[in-house]
């Protein structure tokens, strides 16, 4: 079945990393680039989870991902550039606005710790397969409705994208206007997301029949369909993104 | 119906089923949004539309999943949202269980009051994490205006969320509340957990 996923299939070092591991390093990276204002320091993390991308041979299809938040990224160079309030030096002036240093100095932190963001998460979405993770997590302890739930949200979107698909081709048909001004586009909203809506909440229903059917509200230990994997130094690698952590966190505190 | 049943952990396998439901409707309606071109994001409509099926704990638990699912998936920085999202859920659940949702005005002060609480809980974070802005270019270029007028930073960013949130969620609500009324009463009365079985 189709789903919903960045997942990309290889085989690298990267991906036979415990996704509890990569969770972690997706959790502290993020937290030491915003513990530690430090350019150097930041621009290393980004560094790092970059070079992991490469090492996990993924490293073309961030720049997808990082094409997202670009729009942010230029809203704030701009905007910190030209109206941080502790502007004092200019460095240039570009159509009307001068850029001041110390403004830009801010943006380039922020933009550094956003591209971090987005690569350490591409370091664990587009390595580890979803279902992956969730049994990892469930093994240790999260609940296996929480599991459900999230992995059927992949399978089910991809569903609901193909009944769209029907629906606004059935309504064109009908002639609903999907272009004009905005009033017209606004009225046009209802026809195309009611029976979705009806459709997708109708089929709840049967879903929740059909799960109960299969034991979902038991009490009794659930089985994993595959067989464990086997991870090796993982310890280790997660004893070392601690200390990191607390080393940021003292780092700051004597700063 | 006993006070604490709207905050019940019981919850029966319909209305578990439905969250991964909202969340589609989410995406959907965001999509639907992009393709008619409309100025909002419409991306919460399944959220505020499971909130008032389900109660409150269904709603928070179908938007902080919503963003945690996209984190993962298509958008990492909305992640950083699910706090938000989740209030959105809880917030409406509170409201529609205490009859908030008996006809539109009052459901366009739902709309109000989730979008300044949105805008409340979001400032913050836009504050930490990318030091007051939110990627909307209307909001920021408000949000650039402020600040060049020497308002405060905080200031300039609540207004930067409240130019963008309030207007999104009011519409967002009176969209799902209408939808939520044309429901036929045999799909919305299996979500809920406080429903006493009556006699015929």
């Amino acid at each position: 079945m189709k789903s919903m996923t960045l997942y990309v299939d290889k085989k690298s070092l990267m991906h036979d990393i415990d996704p509890l591991t990569k969770l972690l390093y997706v959790i502290v990276s993020i937290a030491v680039t915003y513990i530690l204002p430090i350019h150097t320091f930041v621009f290393a993390v980004t560094a790092i989870s970059v070079l992991l991308l490469i090492i996990g041979k993924v490293f073309r299809k961030i720049l997808p991902i990082i094409a997202i938040g670009i729009i942010l990224i230029v809203s704030i160079i701009i905007v910190q550039g030209a109206f941080h309030p502790d502007n004092k030096t200019v460095l240039f002036s570009l159509g009307g606005f001068a850029f001041y240093q110390e403004g830009l100095s801010y943006a380039l932190l922020i933009t550094l710790r956003v591209i971090n963001m987005l690569s350490s998460f591409g370091v664990l979405i587009l390595t580890t397969k979803p279902d992956e993770l969730m049994e990892r997590l469930m093994k240790k302890g999260m609940s296996p409705k929480i599991g459900y739930v999230l992995l059927s949200v992949l399978q089910i979107i991809p569903q609901m994208q193909a009944t769209m698909g029907k629906i606004t081709d059935a309504q064109r048909s009908r002639g609903m206007e999907t272009e004009g001004n905005l009033f017209v586009r606004m009225r046009a909203f209802f026809p195309l997301i009611g029976p979705v809506v009806l459709n997708s909440l109708n089929d709840t229903r049967e879903r929740a029949i059909a799960l109960e059917m299969r034991g979902f509200n038991t009490k009794q230990n659930k089985t994993f369909l595959h067989a464990k994997k086997d991870y090796r130094h993982q310890g280790i690698i997660q004893l070392f993104l601690y200390v990191v952590f607390v080393g940021a966190i003292v780092w700051r505190i004597c700063l | 119906m006993s006070k604490e049943s709207m905050w019940s952990f019981k919850l029966s396998t319909a209305a578990i089923v439905l969250i991964p439901a909202a969340i589609g409707i989410n995406y959907l309606g965001k999509l639907f949004a992009g393709l008619l071109k409309l100025p909002l994001w419409l991306d919460s409509i399944g959220t505020v539309l499971s909130s008032m099926l389900a109660g409150p704990v269904i709603g928070a638990a179908s938007g902080i999943i919503n963003n945690i699912i996209y984190g993962i998936t298509v958008d990492p920085i909305s992640t950083v949202y699910a706090i938000t999202s989740g209030a959105i859920g809880l917030i409406v659940g509170v409201m529609a269980y205490k009859g908030w949702i008996a006809n539109v005005k009052k459901a366009i002060v739902i709309g109000f009051v989730v979008g300044f609480a949105a805008a409340t809980i979001s400032t913050p974070l836009n504050i930490i994490f990318w030091g007051g802005q939110t990627g909307n270019v209307w909001g920021d270029a408000f949000y650039a205006f402020l600040v060049s007028k020497d308002m405060p930073v905080w200031i300039a960013s609540f207004a930067d969320s409240i130019v963008v949130d309030v207007p999104d969620k009011v519409v967002t609500v009176i969209i799902s509340f209408l939808l939520f009324k044309g429901l036929p009463k045999t799909l919305t009365n299996i979500y809920r957990s406080d429903n006493e079985i009556k006699e015929l």
